[in-house]
This record gives structure tokens, sequence and C-alpha cells, in this order.
């Protein structure tokens, strides 16, 4: 208690420090005069008196120091000394701080960018729910590793079976066609389990949520929860949105309540606008049988571990329940188990696919900063070195090795925590930005990243580490100082030397990873941009239509394709129009199918794939995909013709090794298709995309409930388009809206956004890096030069040239830059070939990327070498 | 070195608590010329070294300051034992005269009383 007390009293008597010196000092004065006023009534004259009095009293400086020593914390009050002393000296050196600052800021904003995202998939999936990193998949999975969803039964079942888990939350995705017949907008919402908003632990903004009686028995109760969003673009916020009736899918809905403001659903990066009983599901998804069978796995279930239950018990339960469902249902469940999944391992959404991207990036900027770590550790280095003498007083006048540490320390740490604020402050300008992200594919995708605590503490740390990997090489250096030695001028030990052309080197080959990696990046995006699709996406429009809402069945799903598309072939300004299941250079990509192909022997297990799109008759003459051999499928209306399939060239070469392929079978799991045609290779995924084999399949024989239409004009306006192609959709059912609009140069745009973002992040950092690293080498062997100004001027006194000079000074330095560059360059090799570009050896790239290094690396070592050649060698003997 | 400074500043603080405790609040001089009268020597030179020891005692809560007016109307800050300080002078005055007694038994005693 004693010591704390007096802990406190220092720290408050730290901050009052001004105060209390005034107090000591009228006490002393005080104290003196009652002495004196003795001294005069024992008979001293006034003088002596007072001479007397104050040698009496004793030193004045001593005791006040004693004093200070037990006023406050000696500690922290030398610690704001040297923050003080920190904030002179940055001051003393305004274009350096600013290059050091500038570049950790930059360093560290990137990193925290990308680390707010990666927190906020890993930590906090779900927008407004707190502890949604905690939440469980629960899904069910086949044989093949896929994950299929769980039916609505099946989840009525888990709850009771696996009581490892409270609360298992049931959703399912819908898309819903909101509005009056006519005026109907494409909307995203979930169907849920009545336990839903309890489980997730949300309060409504407004109204209320839906109750667990509401989804027990099917249609008996049309509510809806509408999102914040929703509520605010569609009924301004008016609490009267409560109460009022919703046209879903031809159904009135009634809003209950409203989510709370960032919630978006279970499903992230998903953004939802409605959520309503899964119990509707048969009233607005015409009729769905998705609540009585078994085999329609619609939902996705996700649950909390109970408190004291393990994920292991949880994972047996499941087991076991899914075994018994195997042999209860074998239609429905035989051969499909059960896994529990992280959150964030989500089969359903883009996470675990960003996930290792991110990974990557955040590995790649945390290099860059290294880098900079190093060329600052370097400046620190080169500068410490001109500041040896004002060490060296400092020890000989008795400083403490510590104090001289602290005194490093706390001005690079100073210069680190400048460096980290601004980089924060740049975090929370990247954060934002990445907010706003377009509507990606067909889907609402929002991700709400920000600076929260964590990220924010990261930055911080981020700082701290960077201080401390600067500080070292100095600090360690000025703690060996040897007073006697660096008061002697000019004297240079080779072990420094050595110090800083490693750290140099270190630092040129991290700059040869990070170079090398933003260059590919680059290449890849900009390739992108230029790289033949081998197909013409040029004049022709995108839009999609969703029959779900209507449960058709097969059947009706032809006749509506094969109506649309004879009235979209009657519009004027059309020059050729067809439906597909998937667009090319899609974010969500094109599935693949297995298949088997007659004529072809696996030597190997597993099965053989091609990437499956189903199109209508006309796709390729619309795309300008040209038919190498065979024909285009047969009419829609043709009901003769066999079920037909047009497969690649690649298909043909990989899996018939390029034997003649009209007529052969191919046999999946929708039946047997014979092969009429084999189209020409083109893109599917991505740009730059080693050769797919690819199988197309045709809307006569496959049809398929949604649709993406695609219109080719004679005008070259696709745009144009739109509205005509919207009365078309309207005429044939009035509830359809067509969405998703978009030309396919808008489509592939947007195929690139998640590329783009990181892309602008290179196109800053690599110049930046260059830069820095020709900074560092500069102030290096500039340093070093100016050491050698007398050596030199012998040298040229003797008669050497001053080419001899200049080259002698960069081969001595290039040496180890080009270690470091050599390093970094296999590195980044083995890392590209093995991660990224899988093989390709972008050769450009690993040429002129060192090229441009090194050359930057020897101009950083010309300019200073040559103004050492020019010196006057009388002046320089004389130097110092 | 230091050692040194400690004990004397742990008999200072013991010398200032009594001399407050039986004479009651006084300023810093007060307490300087009482314990010079007692102790002779030990503040005779270096009457400041009382001003460490009395922010001490303040900081631990054993004393108490404020601001009076003195004999010759200067102000001048008054020092006076606090409720805390009086238990902690019983207690240092108890374990100084146990310690005085063991040392002092030791310096009394003979060779013989030893082996």
């Amino acid at each position: 208690m004693k010591s704390l007390r007096r802990f406190l009293n220092r720290l408050y008597n730290s901050a009052a420090r001004r105060e209390q010196e005034e107090r000591l000092r009228e006490e002393i004065v005080g104290h003196i005069a009652l002495q004196t006023d003795e001294n005069l009534r024992a008979g001293l004259s006034p003088v002596e008196a007072r001479r007397q009095a104050m040698l009496k009293f004793g030193g004045v400086e001593a005791m006040k120091q004693d004093y200070r020593a037990e006023r406050g914390l000696l500690l922290i009050e030398n610690l704001l000394g040297d923050l003080r002393n920190a904030g002179r000296t940055i001051r003393r050196m305004p274009g350096l701080a600013a290059v050091i600052i500038v570049s950790l800021a930059i360093g560290i904003g990137v990193n925290t960018t990308v680390f707010s995202w990666i927190q906020m998939i890993l930590f906090e999936p779900m927008p407004a729910v707190s502890g949604a990193a905690s939440f469980l998949l629960v899904e069910p999975r086949t044989e093949s590793g896929g994950y299929p969803g769980a039916s609505w039964l099946e989840y009525r079942d888990l709850q009771t079976r696996v009581p490892a888990l409270r609360d298992i939350v049931a959703s399912q995705m819908v898309p819903f066609n909101v509005g009056e017949p006519g005026r109907t907008e494409r909307t995203h919402g979930q169907l849920v389990s009545g336990n839903y908003f309890s489980a997730l632990g949300l309060r409504p903004a407004i109204g209320r949520f839906i109750r667990p009686e509401e989804a027990e028995r099917p249609g008996t109760e049309p509510v809806v929860v509408i999102s914040y969003d929703y509520w605010q673009t569609r009924f301004r916020g008016a609490p009267e949105a409560v109460g009022q009736k919703v046209r879903v899918n031809e159904r009135d809905l009634i809003v209950i309540g409203v989510a709370p403001r960032d919630f978006q659903g279970t499903m992230v990066p998903l953004k939802f606008a409605l959520w309503a009983p899964a119990t509707m599901a048969p009233a607005l998804l015409g009729g769905t049988r998705d609540l009585e069978d078994r085999s329609s796995r619609a939902f996705s279930l996700i649950g909390m571990l109970k408190p004291g239950a393990t994920r292991e018990e949880a994972q047996a339960e499941l087991s076991t329940a899914m075994a018994q469902f195997a042999r209860d249902y074998p239609d429905a469940s035989a051969g499909i188990g059960g896994e529990i999944l992280s959150f964030w391992k989500g089969p359903r959404g883009p996470q675990r696919l960003l996930i290792s991207g991110l990974a990557i990036l955040q590995g790649v900027m945390l290099l860059l900063l290294l880098a900079v770590c190093g060329n600052t550790a370097n400046l620190m280095l080169a500068r410490g070195s001109t500041r040896q003498r004002e060490m060296a007083v400092r020890v000989a006048l008795g400083a403490g090795r510590w104090r001289i540490v602290s005194l490093v320390l706390s001005e690079n740490m100073l210069l680190a925590l400048l460096g980290a604020s601004l980089g924060a402050a740049i975090a929370v300008w990247g954060t934002t930005a990445l907010r706003v992200a377009p509507m990606i594919g067909a889907f609402p995708i929002l991700f709400q990243t920000r600076v929260d605590e964590l990220t924010l503490a990261f930055a911080i740390l981020l700082g701290v580490a960077c201080g401390l990997i600067f500080s070292a090489a100095p600090a360690l250096h000025l703690v060996r100082l040897d007073p006697q030695e660096g008061l002697r001028s000019g004297s240079n030990t080779p072990a420094r030397n050595r110090a800083r052309k490693v750290l140099m080197g270190v630092e040129v080959g991290l700059a040869m990873v990070v170079l090398i990696a933003a260059a590919l990046f680059l290449q890849s995006f900009r390739s992108a941009r230029q790289t033949d699709p081998r197909f013409q996406p040029e004049g022709v429009l995108l839009a999609a239509y969703d029959l779900s809402g209507r449960n058709p069945d097969e059947a009706s799903e032809r006749e509506f394709a094969t109506r649309l598309l004879e009235r979209l072939r009657s519009l004027p300004d059309v020059e050729a129009a067809a439906i597909a299941t998937n667009v090319p250079l899609d974010l969500h990509g094109i599935p693949a199918r297995s298949f088997t192909v007659q004529g072809r022997v696996r030597t190997e297990a597993g099965q053989d794939r091609a990437i499956s799109t189903t199109v209508t008759p006309g796709y390729f003459k619309m795309m300008a995909i040209p038919l190498l051999e065979g024909n285009d499928f047969v009419e829609m209306r043709d009901k003769s013709a066999p079920a037909q399939a047009i497969v690649n060239e690649e298909f043909v070469r990989r899996y018939l090794n390029g034997a003649d392929a009209i007529g052969r079978r191919i046999q999946t799991r929708a039946g047997s298709f014979a092969i009429i045609g084999v189209a020409r290779n083109s893109v599917y995924d991505a740009f730059g995309e080693p050769a797919q084999p690819a199988v197309y399949f045709s809307y006569r024989d496959l049809p398929a409930i949604q649709g993406e239409i695609h219109l080719r004009t004679h005008s070259g306006n696709e745009t144009a388009l739109t509205s005509e192609a919207r009365a078309v959709l309207r005429d044939l059912d009035p509830i359809l809206p067509l969405y998703d609009v978009r030309t396919f140069s808008q489509h592939i745009d947007r195929n690139l956004y998640l590329r783009r973002i990181p892309a602008r992040m290179f196109v800053v950092l690599g110049p930046l890096l260059l830069g820095l690293a020709a900074i560092g080498i500069y102030a290096v062997v500039s340093y070093a030069v100016a050491r050698r100004t007398r050596e030199i001027g012998v040298r040229l006194a003797f008669g050497a040239t001053s080419g001899r000079v200049v080259l002698q000074i960069i081969r001595e330095n290039l040496g180890a830059i080009t270690w470091g560059t050599g390093i970094g360059w296999v590195l980044a090799f083995v890392i590209s070939v093995h991660a990224i570009t899988k093989g390709v050896v972008n050769l450009p790239v690993f040429v002129g990327v060192p090229a441009i290094l090194l050359g930057v690396a020897t101009l950083a070592c010309w300019i200073p070498a040559r103004r050492a050649s020019r010196i006057d060698p009388m002046a320089a003997l004389r130097h110092e | 070195m230091k050692q040194k400074t400690d004990v004397l500043q742990g008999t200072l603080a013991l010398m200032v608590l009594k001399t407050l405790d039986v004479l009651g609040p006084l300023h810093g001089y007060g307490i300087a010329r009482r314990i010079e009268q007692i102790s002779g020597d030990l503040l005779a030179v270096n009457q400041g070294t009382l001003y460490p020891v009395l922010l001490k005692l303040e900081q631990e809560g054993a004393i108490a300051s404020e601001w009076g007016a003195s004999e010759n109307n200067r102000r001048a800050r008054f020092y006076r034992l606090t409720k805390e300080g009086r238990k902690q002078l019983q207690a240092e005055t108890k374990d100084w005269e146990q310690t005085a007694a063991i040392i002092g038994r030791f310096f009394d005693a003979k060779a013989e009383d030893l082996s």
C-alpha cells in the first residue's frame, strides 16, 4: 500500500513538476531566512549571518537533485526527457524523418488495410452479430467432397440429434421478385428458421423479429423482416413501415420488423434485404417441396457450441446422425456424411478463396514493410555514425549504456509510431475504399471492412516491431562504442561497414522479391486487359432471368427459353441472340462436370472433368467462337434429334488424343450425349489461364431454371437494347424482372475488380520501394565515401584517375547488392513457380526487374562515387 | 555510498517523526533546529538533506504539510504527523529498540559468551 501510494504521488508529482519546484524553492528561501534571523540574533553581521546560514544549509543543487529523485519517477522523467530529445533530433533532420515516416506509413497502411480485410473474414464474419466467428457450419458432405446443403427435415432432426450445438439455425438464399406485376425488382433474401434472429443475438431496429411458432406450419404466417438499408431506401426509414405489405413473388408479406443497421445476413459477404420464415417456402417458391423432400437440400445450417461442449463432440454427434439418416432414408441421404466447419471456411461464398489470396498479399506486404525497415535501419545507421561523437561525449560524461540505448530507441520509436499513426490514417482511407465495392456478379456483395481496435492494435504492433527492428543495428553499435575511439575523428571500424553492407544487401533482396511479385501481378492484370479472350465481347449486352419463384418443370423451362429467344431475335437492332447458363470470366467461375467419354480409357484413378455450360443454338455464332468441326445444336423446337454436346479443342486433345470426336458419346449424371461439333478454345475463368477442356450442352436437352441472355447489336450500342429486352421479358411474364443487366465489357471489369485493388496497391508501392532502395543505397555509399575522403584524396594525389576511383567504389558496394539481388531473385522465382503462376515463368519480369533494380542501384552508387572522385586532392588531405 | 545515505535517511526519517510527535506541527527549519539540538553533528552542515526526507515521508503519507506563517511572519510550510505516521513511528520505535537492544547485547558480549 505504502509503495503504491508513493508511486501515485510520484506520478502526480511528475506531472505537477513546476509547482513542486516552486514549493521547494520557497521552502529553501524560508529556511535560510529563519536561520539568518537566528544568526543575526546571535550577533553576526547581516552579510555573515546569511553566509553562515547558507553554509549550514549545504549544497542546494545536490539537495535539489535528491529531492527530484525522491519526488518523481526517474524512469518516466528520463523517458519524457528522451522523447523531448527525440523530438528535437527529428526536427533537426526534417528531410530524413519525412522519408522514414512516410515510407513506414505507407508500409503500415497497406498492411493494416489488408489485415482489416482478413480480420473481418476471420474474426467478424457477420457484421452486427457479436461473436460471429464462433459460429460453426453444419454441412452435409458427399463422398466426393461436395457440400450439397441440408434439407429442412434433416435440419429439424439435427436440432435434437446434435446436442453439443445449441440453436442450430437454418437459412436458404432465395431471389425474390418484389413489387407489382410489370414493375418487379429482383431482391435477395433468406428463408430462415424461427430461431434465426434470437440465436444470432440480434435486436430489431424497430418492430419485432420472426417468432419460432411462425416457422412451424407451412404458409400460415406471411411475415417478413427487412434490412435496415431496405427500410431506409424503400420506406425512407419511416416507423410506419412496420405493418405495411410488401409484394414478394406475388404474395403479400407483412413487414414485422427491421434488422439492425449493419446486419446483412448469414452468408457474408452477400447482402440480403428480406428475411421470411422458412415455412413460407411453398407459398413463395411456387409450391416447392423443400419442406417435405429430404433430397431437396436447400438450407445452410450454422450453430454454436454449448458451453463446455467441444467441436469433436459435435462432429461425432453429427456423423452418427448422418449415418442414421443414410440408413433410414437411402434415397435421399445415402453416401452423405456431415462435417463441422469453421465459419470462414464456408463452401458457399468467396471467403475461402479470398483468404488464401489475402494471405499471399499480406505476406508480400509484410516483406515490403521489412524492406522499408531495412532501409530505415541503414539510414539511421549512417546517420548514427555521424552522431558518434555526440554519443561518445554522453558516455564520457557518465551516461549508462542503457541510457544511450533508450535514447536511440526513443528516437526510433517516435519515428515508428508517427509512421504507424499516419499508416492507420491511410488504412482508414483504404478500408473505406474497400467498403464501396460494387455488386459483383448477380449478387449484392458488401465487405464491411473497417479499422477497429484490433486493426489499430495491429498497426501499432507493426509500428513497434518496425521501431525495434530498425533500432537494433544502431543501438547495438552505440552500446559497443568506445568513448575514446568515438572522440577521435575519422575512425571507422570495418565491422560496421560490413553490417551496413549486409543490411543493404538484405534490403535490396527484399525489394527484389516484392518488386517481382508486384510486376507479376501487374503483368497478369494488364494482360487481362489485352489478351484476346478468343470470343468477341464488344457490342454484347448481358442480362439474367430466373424462374425460381415459378417452380417450373423442365418442359416449361425449355418453352420459356425458346419463346424468349424468338422474341429477342425479332428485335430490330439484335444481330444475334443466345441464352447460356454461364458467362465466361465470371467472378464465381464456371462449374466443371465429371463425365466419361467413349473411346477414352483412364489410366489413373479419379474422374475426367470439364468446364460445363448449357447454351442455346446460335450461341457460338453470337460469341464469334468458330466451330472447327461439325455443326451447331439443332433448333430448340426439334424433338427428333438425340441429346447433343459440343466439345472444345482442348477436350479433344486431352481426352481423345486428338482423334475424331464427332459421333462419340459423352456420359454424365444428366444422361448420354452425342458429340456433334468441336469449338475453338476460348477463355473461360480467367485471362491467361492454360487451355481448359469444356463441354457445351444444349438448352433443348438440359433446360435450366435461370439463364443469361446474350444480345449482339447491329448498331454497336448495346446498352440501348436494355429497355427492349425488359419489355420482351415483361410480355412473357409480368412478374419476372430482368436483372444484372450489363455490357460484356462491364462484366469483364467486374471480374477484375478483386484483382484491381492489389494492382493499384502495387502501382504505388513498386516505384516507392524502388525509390526507397535507391535512397538507402545512396545514403550508405555517400556516407562510406565521405569517411574515406582522405584516402581518396591520397590516391588521386598519387595519380589515380577519377574513373578508377568511381569504378572501385561502385564495385565495392555492388558486391553486397548483387548478393542481395541474387538471393531475392531465387526466392521470388521459387515462390512464383510454386505458388503464383504455377509453373509458368514470366521471363520479361524475371529479367527486367533485376535489370531495373541493379540499374537503379548502380546509379545510386555512382552519384556519390562520382562526387568523391571530383574532390580536390589538397582539400581532401586537409579534411578534418 | 548509496547505503550510507539510506541509513542516514532512515535515521533522519525516524527523528523527523519523533520530533513532530513531541512538538506538534513545525516547519522545516524548526525540525532541523530540533534535530540539531539533540543529535549535534548530524545536521550541523547539511540541513538541506532534510527536505528530500520530508518529501519521502509526505509521499508515504506519514506526514502532511500545509502553508502557514512562521515566527518572523514569513510564509512557511508546516509539517504535522498523520495518524498513519503515528502508527509508523510506534512500529519503528519498537523495531529500533529491538535492534538497538540486540546490537547492544552483541557489543557487550565477551569472547567467552560466544564460544
